[in-house]
């Protein structure tokens, strides 16, 4: 598989950048949800501080995608899509990046209003986005937990999209994503 | 009596008397140096903060509540004294959730250890200052403590005042602050620093 993308396939760097951050996202929503059970505690402060780092992480990959995406061609939507489907693919995208965004930063924001610096790992500390205040804190909370069903209702969309397109249109929209799989269109 | 006896006996009566008050003086000012001063805190101008690492960023907190008493005379540091009593309720990170966990019965556990103290009853000179020299309890467990400080004092309207300024670091697992699973030191670290701003009014 080539590093780099065609007109008809995603190439091996937009692939690793897709499914680390699929996989990443599956760990975030995993460790907020083990931490919102519990009571305050050391377990509590490890789950936590884990989301942070891998919400952060999850900001620097986002960023690196969409400078490699401006460096790349990005594979061609099927000519058969109707115009309000095409409208559609471009907006669940682009809301998809927008999200990726969002829920990072108001996160990061989130634990600068509570007075919690935050740490990537331990290896180095961030700066506080936004000064201690109590009120700036429950906002930011509301506003990371309502785009994290808004991403989950996106996301949602992104997979049915995906799956109508492999099963119904039969096209090769879902395996050009998709490592060890060949795709038709002219080879290079 | 002769004019001339009677000179002689003025000179010696004179140097009986310059002599008699330059050692009467000289002791007066040496007493001065070895007199033990009593200080105690001005509360509204004290800082007593600490500093922690909590899930691998520092974070700060401070007690507002806390006692000091304070024997000290530069002449004669073997009459020195420093007694520091902390209300540990009066933990204060900026976090209201976090203080009431500090406050459990897994770190400092204050229904039944309300007070940490640090009495020390020698003070020794060192390069950049002093350092007292005692014994620091916290959460009921006593450990030997040494805590370098600087100490200045100055006069304020008419009133002696000290200012006492350091900093040092304590291992809170040494002392049990930290049970369970907050024996752990990956998410809060055992190292905390603290460090103290006092301003001392002789009494």
């Amino acid at each position: 598989m080539a590093v780099r993308n065609t007109e008809h396939r995603w190439g091996a760097l937009s692939q690793l950048f897709h499914w680390l951050i699929v996989v990443l996202i599956i760990v975030q929503v995993t460790l907020a949800s083990l931490a919102d059970d519990l009571p305050p505690s050391a377990r509590k402060l490890a789950l936590l501080a884990r989301h942070k780092s891998v919400g952060i992480t999850i900001l620097m990959l986002v960023i690196l995608r969409l400078l490699w995406r401006s460096l790349n061609l990005t594979p061609l939507l099927p000519d058969t899509l109707k115009p309000y489907e095409r409208f559609l693919a471009r907006f669940t995208h682009a809301a998809l990046y927008v999200l990726l965004f969002a829920m990072p930063l108001s996160g990061w924001m989130m634990s600068s209003a509570r007075g919690f610096p935050v740490s990537w790992f331990g290896f180095f500390t961030l700066p506080d986005l936004v000064p201690k205040n109590k009120s700036l804190y429950e906002a930011l909370l509301t506003t990371h937990e309502t785009l994290a069903w808004v991403l989950a209702a996106v996301v949602t969309l992104h997979v049915a999209a995906a799956l109508k397109h492999h099963f119904m249109h039969r096209d090769d929209v879902l395996r050009r994503m998709l490592p060890f799989t060949t795709t038709p269109g002219p080879k290079a | 009596m002769t004019p001339r006896s009677l000179a002689e006996a003025a000179r010696a009566a004179a140097t009986l008397m310059l002599t008699a008050a330059l050692l009467l003086g000289g002791d007066a000012r040496a007493a001065d140096a070895a007199a033990v001063t009593h200080y105690v805190l001005d509360p509204a101008k004290s800082s007593l903060e600490f500093t922690f690492l909590q899930a691998g960023a520092q974070n700060k907190g401070r007690f507002t509540r806390f006692q000091v008493a304070f024997d000290f005379a530069a002449a004669n540091l073997a009459a020195g004294r420093l007694d520091v009593t902390v209300d540990i309720n009066s933990v204060d990170t900026g976090d209201q959730e976090r203080d009431e966990t500090l406050r459990g019965a897994d770190l400092f556990a204050v229904a039944k250890f309300p007070q940490a103290h640090f009495v020390a009853s020698q003070i020794n000179r060192t390069a950049s200052g002093y350092e007292a020299v005692g014994k620091l309890t916290i959460r009921g467990v006593t450990h030997d403590a040494r805590v370098p400080f600087a100490f200045r004092t100055a006069t304020e309207n008419g009133a002696t005042v000290g200012y006492m300024t350091g900093k040092t670091s304590v291992r809170r697992l040494d002392y049990g602050v930290g049970q369970g699973d907050w024996k752990a030191t990956d998410q809060v670290g055992n190292d905390v620093g603290v460090s103290f701003a006092l301003r001392l009014a002789a009494h």
